[in-house]
């Protein structure tokens, strides 16, 4: 029986891989082949690894431990989702998830109507290409279907800390965005190769860039939030190597998003747009895979293979080098010479994308380092936050500016001063704030008080662009979606200010009866009780949060004994106020008499959150109204 | 020269230099937020004490961890051939256990003792941090 399936899904992958060898003959000028339609083949590629994807959530969901993925990741004991989520929590099951996102892409791409029919087919065949590789890879080294031949009871994943329901839903959504950028990039490839990089060019991929953006930010907020509850340590991003490997292709798409609007309105930064679409893509490749690997060393990695390593580092390679050589050689041909004035938006937008790379070489140079030294000179090493606040705070403050300015200017010419003019009620509004801020919560650093003080203008300047208020309704506006996002990155800034400025920590060794404080605070610690449950034994502290004598609910900070695999995990507890979060860990219990708990007030989390998630939804925004847009001028 | 390749070349060298800057402003920055890794054996040969903060890894030797209140921690870390003790006041991370593996940033006294600020542990009870795996190979004391 699993000797037939394991064949059957095999079969299917090697369907995938040769409908991708039809599919890319466009690339080589092999037309009389027209059989099947475009969309129609797709159609097979994107079902063969649907159904093989479905079988393997399968086997996870019947626990069959021939096949030696199941065996290893999971276990019959585990909760159903997490049996599903077992399916992407390991190196093969994610290349499927990888390789079924990008069959999805191509078949969505394939129907849409907005490009020319020779434009479709060769952007398909591009993207065959690639799943051509990709496939390859999973059926030659890392192929989810091996079986084995003992009769195991039980599988070996039961990793506690693994099971999480925001850690199974943060893999799909981040793989949604990397391999969003990968149509982008066959788009990008197609521009180069027909010489069509222009204002229809920008029109067609501009949906699928703001969608695959989108997803990426949001995938990247996922485990942001996953690490601030569960790891328990208070804070929200680590600059860690894999978080850094998310962020560095966030911060190129994000400069390629602006490109791509340029490119729409004023048919100019063609090569600029080419060479950040490329190199989305190519971080995108690298975040996963590295990380996926283990070649980067962090909490996250799960295992280590060199030479999984090596084979993406050799893909890496010849996407790179062949796209930066068509690049070269196409470079002068798409360029159109470009009439801007020096005082327009396309100034603006183009130093906050210099702006945007300049932080990913800060966050570059901070991941490689260690890993150069320590392949150098054998010296282990850890780059410090330190460095990328003093690095990246700056850089902030100018790309704040600018981002101000920017929308202000128009695509032609303007004058600075009828801005300023115009701004005028914004600017004394936001000083006065920025002003009272700073004497009620006595801050005397100038960093901050210039950023807090830029965040508001940003954030007041952004919605009111966005919105038309006539004098009985709202109108919203086309640019509805960017006003969206930049104000909730206005938010997001001032939230991350205020947030480690007035952090708040204290441990206490605490004993049951005892009151403990921080700030205005009062936490009673009423209790600790232990208890059983299916899996695992837990020892619970109880206690109360009251602050000037009103009570603000309860706190129950939880240490988890699993016995099978034996791991301990720590159940932060937190209580969400609108505008700090207050936390407890507990420690393990090292004698009878007392425990360690660990109190933190961390201010304007919530805020933090919702301008995360306007950034999310004014891409989404932009990427729906856009897709409208073009549909009606198909129509039309 | 005509005018169009002097204002290219002009163009070319000054972004040249402004990118150079940038770079250097970077790694210099980068260079004075460094965190080195040390085993026990390396720290004592190399005598790495003063006020640089630094990481020490290895593994945490059997019976070595004291508690006296107050969440203040004692305990010994060994890479098999010398070994260090370390003192930590805080909450001690889960999977931070006795003969495991445990990394601790802080800074190494004059005295001989490791004043840590951290104590990390990684997520897998099994799991041990490369750096150790790397010092206990060199020492020997490494078993697969």
């Amino acid at each position: 029986m699993s000797l037939a399936i394991s064949y059957i899904a095999n079969s299917l992958l090697i369907l995938c891989l040769v409908t991708s060898i039809i599919q890319s003959r466009f690339l080589f000028k092999i037309q009389n082949y027209n059989f099947l339609s475009i969309s129609q083949i797709s159609a097979i590629q994107f079902l063969s690894i649907l159904v093989s994807f479905f079988i393997l959530l399968f086997l996870f969901i019947t626990s069959d431990f021939n096949f030696d993925l199941v065996y290893f990741h999971s276990h019959s004991e585990k909760p159903l989702i997490y049996k599903l989520s077992g399916v992407w929590g390991n190196h093969e099951g994610s290349m499927l998830l990888w390789i079924l996102i990008l069959v999805l892409f191509n078949f969505l791409f394939s129907l849409s109507k907005s490009s020319s029919q020779k434009f479709k087919e060769i952007t398909v065949a591009v993207q065959s290409l690639m799943i051509f590789g990709f496939v390859l890879f999973l059926l030659l080294l890392s192929n989810p279907f091996n079986i084995n031949n003992e009769n195991f009871n039980d599988g070996l994943g039961l990793n506690p800390i693994l099971q999480d329901p925001l850690l199974a839903i943060h893999p799909p959504i981040l793989y949604i965005g990397y391999v969003g950028f990968s149509l982008i990039f066959s788009l990008s490839i197609t521009g180069l190769l027909t010489s069509e990089v222009d204002k229809k060019w920008a029109t067609v991929a501009k949906p699928w860039v703001f969608a695959a953006w989108s997803f990426l930010t949001a995938g990247i907020a996922l485990g942001s939030y996953w690490a601030y509850y569960e790891l328990g340590w208070g804070g929200y991003w680590f600059w860690d190597p894999v978080e850094n490997a998310s962020l560095m292709p966030w911060l190129s798409g994000t400069a390629l998003i602006h490109c791509v609007v340029v490119l729409q309105r004023r048919n100019t930064m063609q090569s600029w747009t080419m060479v950040l679409a490329i190199l989305t893509f190519s971080l995108s490749l690298a975040g996963t895979f590295l990380v996926r690997s283990g070649v980067l060393n962090s909490v996250h990695t799960f295992a280590s293979d060199p030479g999984r390593g090596l084979f993406i580092l050799i893909f890496l390679f010849i996407i790179l080098s062949s796209s930066f050589l068509l690049f070269a050689l196409k470079s002068e041909k798409i360029n159109k010479p470009s009439l801007h004035n020096i005082s327009s938006r396309n100034t603006g937008i183009m130093v906050n994308n210099w702006l945007l790379i300049s932080i990913l070489v800060v966050v570059f140079l901070g991941t490689m380092y260690p890993l150069a030294t320590d392949l150098l000179y054998n010296q282990s090493l850890t780059v410090g936050p330190q460095y990328y606040a003093i690095s990246i705070t700056p850089i902030i403050i100018l790309f704040l500016f600018f981002m101000i300015l920017s929308p202000q200017l128009s695509w032609e010419e303007s004058k600075l001063l009828k801005i300023l003019n115009e701004m005028r009620y914004i600017l004394i509004s936001c000083l006065t704030i920025t002003f009272l801020t700073t004497l009620y919560f006595d801050l005397f650093n100038f960093t901050e008080i210039l950023i807090i003080f830029l965040s508001l203008i940003l954030i007041i300047s952004s919605l009111s662009s966005g919105l038309n208020f006539k004098s009985t309704k709202v109108i919203v506006k086309s640019n509805f979606g960017q006003s969206i996002a930049h104000a909730g990155f206005g938010i997001f800034m001032l939230a991350v200010v205020s947030n480690a400025v007035y952090s708040q920590e204290k441990i206490y060794d605490a004993k049951v009866g005892s009151k403990l404080q921080l700030d205005e605070y009062i936490f009673d610690f009423k209790n600790i009780e232990q208890e059983e449950k299916d899996n695992f034994n837990s020892i619970r502290a109880y206690l109360s949060l009251s602050k000037n004598g009103k009570d603000l609910g309860e706190f129950s900070p939880e240490i988890r004994f699993y016995s099978d695999p034996p791991t301990i995990t720590s159940e932060t507890s937190i209580i969400h106020r609108f505008f700090s979060d207050v936390y407890v860990v507990m420690n393990v219990p090292q004698n009878q008499e007392s425990i360690s708990l660990r109190l933190h007030i961390k201010p304007f989390m919530n805020i933090l959150w919702l301008g995360v998630i306007m950034i999310i939804l004014g891409g989404i925004i932009t990427a729906i109204l856009n897709r409208k847009k073009n549909e009606e001028n198909a129509i039309n | 020269m005509t005018d169009t390749v002097k204002k290219r070349l002009i163009k070319f060298l000054a972004s040249l230099i402004i990118f150079g800057i940038a770079i250097l402003i970077i790694v210099y920055n980068l260079r004075d937020n460094i965190v080195y890794f040390y085993s026990p054996s390396e720290i004592i040969e190399n005598n790495h004490t003063g006020s640089q903060i630094v990481r020490l890894g290895g593994l945490v030797e059997s019976e070595s961890v004291v508690s006296d209140g107050d969440s203040i921690f004692h305990f010994k870390i060994t890479d098999g051939q010398e070994q260090i003790s370390v003192k930590y006041q805080g909450i001690l991370p889960n999977l931070f256990a006795e003969e495991k593996g445990v990394v601790v940033e802080g800074i190494y006294m004059n005295d001989g003792r490791f004043i840590a600020n951290k104590v990390l542990a990684k997520h897998d009870e099994n799991y041990m941090p490369p750096e150790v795996i790397k010092s206990l190979k060199e020492t020997g004391k490494w078993q697969e």
